[in-house]
């Protein structure tokens, strides 16, 4: 009959919406330890922006030297959904080193996808490693990662716009620069005196910073969403003011569209972001970008920051952990962190910082010393899951009403922070 | 328009025994029945429709079957990323589903999707059957471009057609702002269509019902042709209109196939995930969210894939709660014949 038929694509058209949340659960072997690495492969996860070319490949040259037989195999990933991605891959055992977030190493740290290294801290240079950097990687009292590298955001400016407008030195203060802005609103051509999505909770988050202030409080023993203390509405204020030179969407963040892109058509005065995140040469000659700390309401202190930074962590379920650890201490000596710190990142080692001298890191680094990072604790990472509430409320808050915005997304921070692992 | 072959097939036994042609008749006579194998010829020959069937079935039971059976287990579990990384099983009951019974936000999804499934149900029967019933008149070339653009729409990506609707609405660079502001609305030149709950479900709408109408234009238009002219010639001497004859002639004849198609339609745009999700991602601050979409955000994005998996099952139970109705009809109709 054919209306048996109808039924049955009916049924069939309806299950098929039904995703799969599955895994199977199969255990991964315990690594046997190779004699040699013939036809060994060790997978390496790389964020978008961080790695620059030539550490790739004099990585990859070194590695192969020193483990003959053994490929490595750098894969470049996504910010954007890395969270299950990562899962995913510690599940399975499909990935041997990582970069990880150092908001997202506690997390991480806790779900036990993460090899313990505190006996091999010390191998693996452990012990020159700046105290504050290292404090992400650390989960409990012990060791799950290695700092790789940290930054922060400073603006970014496009020289030639800014001698348009009479603008002869970088502003010192908050209000300078918001004088400097008007001046670069008056340039014709002009579209943007700075590019600031509405979501660019990075730079709210340094505002906070600086307003003394902080966006999750600890209560008792718990953490709780703060968006509704003074602090936070007073930097508010100051990142609205800065938004309002913008034209760019308030319901997006600096990621979609890629603002240095945007930045890179040259009618852009300003933009605050990272280092690779100014446009390439091949976009933009780099002598008609400039780069100063994001100033600060006196004039003799910058802005609070975002201190950003990566660790990189051995996977517990990979196969090849001698491989993977020699590959990390390899990443940790001084020749290859030194080349991050000379693309004008901050290394984990104050001995190398002598080696950060871009026109970025000029900037940047002063700023850091007045940076902060998010409070180290396994729940964490829920707050950044995507729609991550700090971005949300932003919109919300940058559309109208503070205090509504602020205590419905204290209430979903604070659900989060509270969500069982 | 299954309905419709029914009837056709039918029917024509029906002519061949009234116009008996005396060869034809012979031969029938002379042969044996050759209808079925009956009596069994071979093991092969009678396990031969089952054979046949046997790859659908496998895979259906595989990709659909199968992964309904795991999201049905994990639903009664307390699966997180935690969980998940050290292939742990964690049962907690109900748990899941009592979460999500109690809370707020998806009674508001749930709502959300029933108030979109049936606005766009609405929306894209209607101008499907009007586009069907233009096709069923126009002239043969006007007719091979209109399939060809029905057809264009139905088969492109969806991802990819999602891809050109953002752009098209795009607040800065959008032909759609460009446009009304040249036609003097200037207040639409930078409009933002992604900032407001019921702007962002407008062109989502527009998106799906775009993508939906090719299939029950089409549909419709292959039910048009199966109505016997002279029905329409009697309609008109007893003095009938064109909506006397839609009511009284069309919609009669084609109730099957509305019926069908509407439920089709209920069926794929109540579970339609994939233009929601990528034009503006359940935002903004996901009043946009349906229960697909919110499944996936809760379960994937959030990774408490039991929680997830618990919202996939409610929402098949909401989806056949709706549907209740149509089987029901055709439940019925099966102990009429």
């Amino acid at each position: 009959m054919k209306r048996q038929l109808i039924a049955a694509v009916g049924v069939a058209a309806m299950v098929v919406g039904l995703a799969a949340c599955g895994s199977d659960a199969k255990k991964a072997d315990d690594a046997a330890k190779p004699k040699d690495y013939n036809g060994k492969t060790l997978t390496a996860w790389v964020m978008d922006g961080s790695a620059p070319q030539t550490w790739q490949d004099g990585i990859k040259a070194d590695f192969e030297k020193e483990f003959p037989g053994a490929k490595l195999k750098l894969e470049i990933q996504k910010w954007n959904g890395i969270g299950a991605k990562v899962t995913t891959a510690l599940s399975e055992g499909s990935v041997d080193v990582l970069e990880i977030g150092n908001t997202q190493t506690a997390g991480y740290a806790a779900t036990g996808g993460l090899l313990d290294l505190t006996k091999d801290k010390a191998n693996l240079g452990g012990n020159d490693w700046a105290a504050n950097l290292n404090n992400s990687s650390v989960f409990e009292g012990k060791q799950y990662a290695a700092p790789w590298y940290f930054t922060n955001r400073v603006v970014i400016y496009n020289k030639e716009l800014f001698t348009k407008a009479g603008i002869a030195a970088a502003p010192k203060t908050l209000d300078e620069f918001y004088a400097d802005l008007d001046k670069l609103k008056a340039v014709p051509g002009v579209t943007n005196p700075i590019y600031l999505p509405g979501q660019e909770w990075y730079t709210y988050f340094g505002l906070v910073v600086s307003n003394k202030g902080q966006i999750v409080k600890k209560d008792g023993d718990k953490y709780v969403g703060n968006l509704s203390s003074p602090e936070a509405k007073a930097a508010f204020e100051q990142y609205k003011k800065l938004q309002s030179y913008s034209n760019a969407p308030k319901d997006k963040d600096e990621a979609t569209p890629a603002q240095g892109g945007i930045f890179a058509k040259g009618d852009v005065g300003a933009m605050i972001g990272l280092g690779w995140e100014a446009p390439a040469p091949k976009d933009m000659a780099a002598e008609k970008i400039g780069f100063f700390p994001i100033p600060g309401v006196a004039a003799d202190k910058p802005s609070g920051v975002f201190l950003g930074g990566s660790n990189l962590a051995i996977a517990q379920a990979s196969k090849n952990q001698d491989l993977a650890k020699g590959f990390l201490k390899l990443a940790m000596s001084d020749k290859f962190e030194g080349q991050m710190a000379s693309t004008g990142l901050i290394p984990n080692k104050p001995s190398l910082n002598s080696l950060a001298v871009t026109d970025f890191a000029k900037a940047a680094i002063p700023a850091s010393a007045s940076g902060d990072t998010t409070p180290n604790i396994a729940a964490w990472a829920n707050v950044e899951n995507t729609p991550n509430p700090i971005k949300d409320f932003l919109t919300a808050a940058l559309a109208g009403d503070y205090d509504a915005a602020a205590k419905k997304y204290d209430e979903e921070i604070t659900k989060r922070l509270a969500q069982k692992q | 328009m299954a309905v419709h072959s029914e009837r056709v097939q039918t029917r024509s036994p029906l002519v061949g025994k009234d116009a008996v042609d005396p060869s034809q008749a012979a031969a029938v006579k002379g042969a044996p029945k050759n209808t079925r194998p009956a009596a069994g010829p071979g093991l092969l020959a009678r396990s031969a429709p089952y054979l046949l069937i046997l790859p659908a079935v496998a895979a259906t039971l595989a990709l659909l079957g199968w992964p309904l059976v795991k999201t049905f287990i994990i639903s009664f579990q307390n699966l997180n990323k935690r969980q998940l990384i050290q292939h742990l099983t964690e049962w907690n009951g109900f748990d899941n589903y009592s979460d999500q019974l109690t809370n707020a936000a998806f009674w508001n999804t749930a709502g959300r999707s029933v108030a979109f499934t049936l606005v766009n149900v609405v929306l894209t029967m209607v101008l499907g059957s009007l586009v069907g019933l233009l096709l069923n008149r126009l002239g043969k070339n006007m007719r091979l471009l209109l399939s060809f653009a029905l057809i264009m729409a139905w088969a492109m990506p969806i991802v990819a057609s999602t891809t050109v609707y953002t752009w098209l609405f795009d607040s800065q660079f959008g032909v759609v702002n460009w446009l009304l502001s040249q036609l003097g609305w200037d207040s639409m030149a930078t409009y933002n269509w992604y900032s407001g709950q019921m702007s962002t479900f407008f062109v989502i709408t527009l998106l799906v019902v775009w993508g939906s109408v090719p299939f029950v234009a089409f549909n419709m238009y292959a039910g048009l042709t199966t109505i016997p002219a002279e029905l329409y010639e009697a309609a008109r001497m007893d003095g009938a209109g064109s909506t006397k004859i839609f009511t009284s002639v069309i919609f009669p004849s084609l109730r099957p196939f509305f019926l069908a198609t509407t439920f089709l339609e209920v069926i794929w745009i109540f579970k339609c995930f994939t233009q929601v999700f990528t034009l503006n991602a359940g935002g903004p601050e996901r009043l946009t969210e349906t229960l697909p979409v919110y499944a996936y955000i809760e379960g994937i994005g959030n990774q408490h894939y039991g929680a997830g998996a618990s919202i996939a099952v409610l929402t098949i139970l909401i989806l056949g709660a709706l549907m209740a109705y149509y089987f029901r009809i055709i439940l019925k109709q099966e102990d009429e014949l």
